[in-house]
């Protein structure tokens, strides 16, 4: 196999790196970002066990992160045929698929921590005026904008990618 | 728009009948009574005397608090399961009023409840020391000799002690070693302690005391005790368990309470709503023979105000006022069924100025209609509509509750409205009456900007309405006209059919905001440069209209999540026990997928409104109105 034949078919590694890219680094970050709220949240349950319902909606929220990686990974696994038939991916191709999972990736890494610490933050909230609820989660949602955001930007890049 | 219009209100009657008017004034419900702080002030009214009946309130605190003691004490008897949406007990009003006249039996009632509750709490006591005391007894067990005969006696010391067991050699021969004529007996070992008896000479005692201290001997004294270890563990076990018998006694006796429940839960909406009453009070005035009220009335139930109080007697002087220009009055809403879930959501946020516009009604599509949008899927729309309508029909929620399920289920029909418009249906993409997002994401994109450009647009045109409502015309044409122009003619510049005439009307637009913006700056330049600096409010602009992108991806997130679980789901399939497993699966993650995705599809329309739409027009800061009424927790 001579370095152009290289070139042009070995892409599928790329792909796969950029849908492990979108899927672990989000993970990661909705990990940690779920963790944070927890660790808040028992803080306020030991205090009063009845909120522990209000606390887990705050803890569900930087959770969606992962699920917007993993989201993007099973697009362009769809994409690329890890389901069905193998599709004949180039070097370019693949690069251009390592690139679909940065944005989702990156954001959805950084931005399910900082909710996190944003959703932790609303569950002091939840100690002392639980009736104000609403305006913690609001708070931990301004974050997630930008992972919504990323997520559709990767979206459109998986879009234009023809094969 | 929908907030209720008030009336002030002054009322004066005589101090003789103020407690039957108070009394029908807590059951006609409608008044708001305005904080004496409010009207009597250093400079206004102040010849007024403050009314006050303290006394009494603290009095029928007490009570109550001894009525919350003894309800829950029993409640913790109560074996009935509680149920969720408990319904409340229905009492006449006769029977209602009689129970103030039980103070015997209330009290004798907390003095049961306090006399087990003590008693509880000596038994605890007791049994934590016996306890404590068996597990000091515990190593000592084989020990045959009596527990009274470890003394010293002339020549030799004995006693009891313990060291941690990895020193045990250590210690055999440190003593050895040190001459002294001693006898070690080993009595137990457990985990960490070896249990000692020793034996030493008097002449030793100061040997045997110093190898104690280098391997901390702990020693163990049995002061009061009689008999062996064995025999006195023996005896604590029989007092525990007398103690267990009595602790069942108290149980059941507790649990005969437990017939008083009901009449605690009157008595304890009867005395609520004695000490509201009288509590009240601290917010008129008096002279010597008359008393004043200030308070707030809707205006349709003013007439019905004047009745009420007839009922009791003639002889009062009332008078209904429209509030001042700039007065600020107490806020009611008023919604359609439809609309009333989405009080909850401004609510949450700020409740309206008493001047400005109730956003409920107009936000009811909107919130809806994005809601529906980001879930996006019509079986799981079934689903919600369907569970949140049979909750509601069923167990009649009131208050916070029931607005939730309103809002989840209006928000479950929208979903599967919107669902079967893009093809969604439990993850598995059907053709769809309108056009597959996935396939089509870049009109899917527009769609959502689309919609948050028609959503400002009505943000914009509200604020506007305020400023006519104001008689500020010139305002709504240079603050909001003009953008109208300027972020229309930018949009359609966009589009080749009317790009031409979106340019003028842009650079029309911008002219005039340039020329209006610095309006009300002093000096030419100062007017031009803030005029120039207000068209970057565009970007301001564009951020919110692209913030309702979000529609499209938490929709896209909905659906491929859904593909996702059936995807992996159907792996399993195959096999007896894989099909059984698959449906599980499925099962599971479909509810998880609905769970997270009402979440967020809640959090993300709610923060739309918030901060895209409420941010053009929203006065936030409305007191809300709180009548004096009989309030109600387990009566009705």
């Amino acid at each position: 196999m001579n370095i152009v034949d290289l070139m042009n078919s070995n892409g599928l590694y790329l792909a796969f790196l950029g849908s492990a890219i979108a899927a672990g680094l989000a993970g990661i970050g909705s990990a940690i970002g779920v963790g944070i709220v927890g660790q808040a949240a028992a803080g306020v349950v030991t205090e009063d066990p009845s909120k522990f319902g209000r606390t887990l909606l705050l803890q569900a929220l930087p959770g969606t992160q992962g699920i917007y990686g993993l989201l993007i990974a099973f697009l362009i696994w769809t994409k690329i045929g890890v389901f069905g038939e193998a599709v004949e991916i180039t070097m370019q191709q693949g690069l251009m698929f390592l690139m679909v999972g940065i944005p989702i990736g990156l954001v959805g890494f950084i931005s399910a921590i900082y909710q996190g610490k944003a959703a932790a933050a609303g569950c002091s909230i939840i100690a002392k005026r639980p009736e104000e609820l609403a305006k913690g989660m609001v708070y931990a949602a301004m974050v997630e904008t930008y992972a919504v955001l990323a997520l559709l930007a990767s979206f459109l890049m998986l879009n234009g990618i023809r094969l | 728009m929908a907030i209720v219009k008030m009336k002030k209100v002054s009322i004066i009657a005589l101090q003789s009948e103020k407690e039957q008017l108070v009394k029908r004034l807590q059951k006609f419900g409608g008044l708001h009574v305005i904080d004496l702080e409010e009207w009597i002030t250093e400079d206004q009214n102040k010849d007024l005397l403050i009314d006050s009946e303290t006394d009494k309130v603290n009095q029928l605190e007490a009570e109550l608090s001894q009525v919350k003691f003894s309800y829950d004490f029993i409640s913790k008897y109560d074996k009935t399961k509680k149920k969720m949406f408990a319904q409340k007990i229905q009492v006449s009003e006769k029977d209602y009023y009689e129970n103030l006249n039980e103070k015997q039996k209330t009290n004798d009632i907390y003095e049961q409840c306090r006399a087990i509750d003590t008693k509880f709490a000596e038994l605890k006591n007791a049994e934590t020391k016996i306890n404590n005391l068996i597990q000091q007894l515990e190593p000592w067990k084989s020990l045959n000799t009596k527990l009274d005969s470890i003394k010293n006696t002339r020549n030799v010391n004995i006693m009891l002690g313990f060291i941690l067991t990895k020193y045990v050699e250590e210690f055999k021969d440190a003593i050895y070693n040190s001459g002294a004529e001693v006898n070690i007996e080993e009595i137990s070992t457990d985990k960490e302690n070896t249990y000692i008896l020793l034996m030493n000479h008097n002449s030793a005692e100061d040997k045997v005391s110093t190898v104690q201290k280098q391997f901390s001997w702990t020693k163990v004294a049995f002061n009061d005790l009689t008999g062996t270890a064995e025999e006195n563990i023996a005896r604590l076990r029989n007092e525990s368990s007398s103690i267990n018998v009595e602790k069942e006694e108290l149980t059941k006796k507790a649990e005969k309470l437990v017939q008083y429940k009901e009449f605690l839960e009157i008595l304890h909406d009867v005395l609520a709503n004695e000490r509201d009453k009288n509590a009240v009070v601290t917010n008129f005035a008096k002279t010597e023979k008359s008393f004043i009220i200030h308070g707030w009335v809707p205006e349709k139930q003013a007439s019905a105000l004047t009745a009420a109080l007839q009922e009791i007697t003639d002889r009062f002087w009332i008078q209904y006022e429209d509030p001042n220009e700039d007065e600020e009055f107490p806020v009611l809403l008023d919604n359609p069924v439809v609309v009333k879930p989405l009080e909850m959501i401004t609510e949450q946020y700020s409740l309206p100025n008493s001047r400005a516009i109730d956003p409920n009604l107009i936000m009811t599509p909107f919130f809806v209609m994005f809601f529906g949008m980001m879930v996006s899927d019509a079986g799981y729309g079934i689903v919600l509509a369907i569970s949140t309508a049979i909750a509601l029909i069923v167990l009649k929620p009131q208050g916070g509750m029931g607005k939730m399920l309103g809002l989840l289920c209006l928000g479950g029909i929208s979903t599967f409205i919107w669902g079967a418009m893009f093809g969604g249906w439990f993850g598995v993409n059907l053709r769809p009456l309108w056009f597959n997002p996935l396939d089509n994401p870049l009109k899917m994109l527009i769609f959502c900007l689309i919609l948050g450009v028609i959503q400002l647009y009505v943000g914009i045109g509200l604020q506007a309405y305020k400023n006519i409502r104001a008689g500020k015309y010139l305002d709504a044409i240079f603050d909001q006209g003009l953008w109208y122009l300027f972020l229309s003619g930018l949009m359609m510049m966009a589009l080749p059919q009317v790009a031409v005439i979106g340019k003028y009307m842009a650079i029309g637009g911008a002219i005039g905001l340039i020329a209006t913006q610095g309006r009300s700056e002093k000096g030419i330049i100062k007017k031009l440069i803030n005029g120039v600096l207000s068209l970057y409010n565009v970007t301001g602009f564009l951020g919110d209209v692209l913030s309702y992108s979000r529609l499209f991806a938490l929709g896209l997130a909905t659906g491929v999540i859904g593909t996702v679980v059936n995807a992996m789901s159907s792996m399993l399939g195959g096999s007896f026990f894989g099909n059984i497993l698959m449906v599980f699966f499925m099962i599971f993650g479909h509810t998880f997928n609905i769970a997270i995705n009402v979440l967020g599809a809640y959090v993300h329309s709610s923060r739309l409104q918030y901060v895209e739409f409420f941010g053009k027009f929203f006065e936030g800061d409305g007191k809300p109105f709180v009548p004096f009424r009989t309030l109600s927790k387990y009566t009705k």
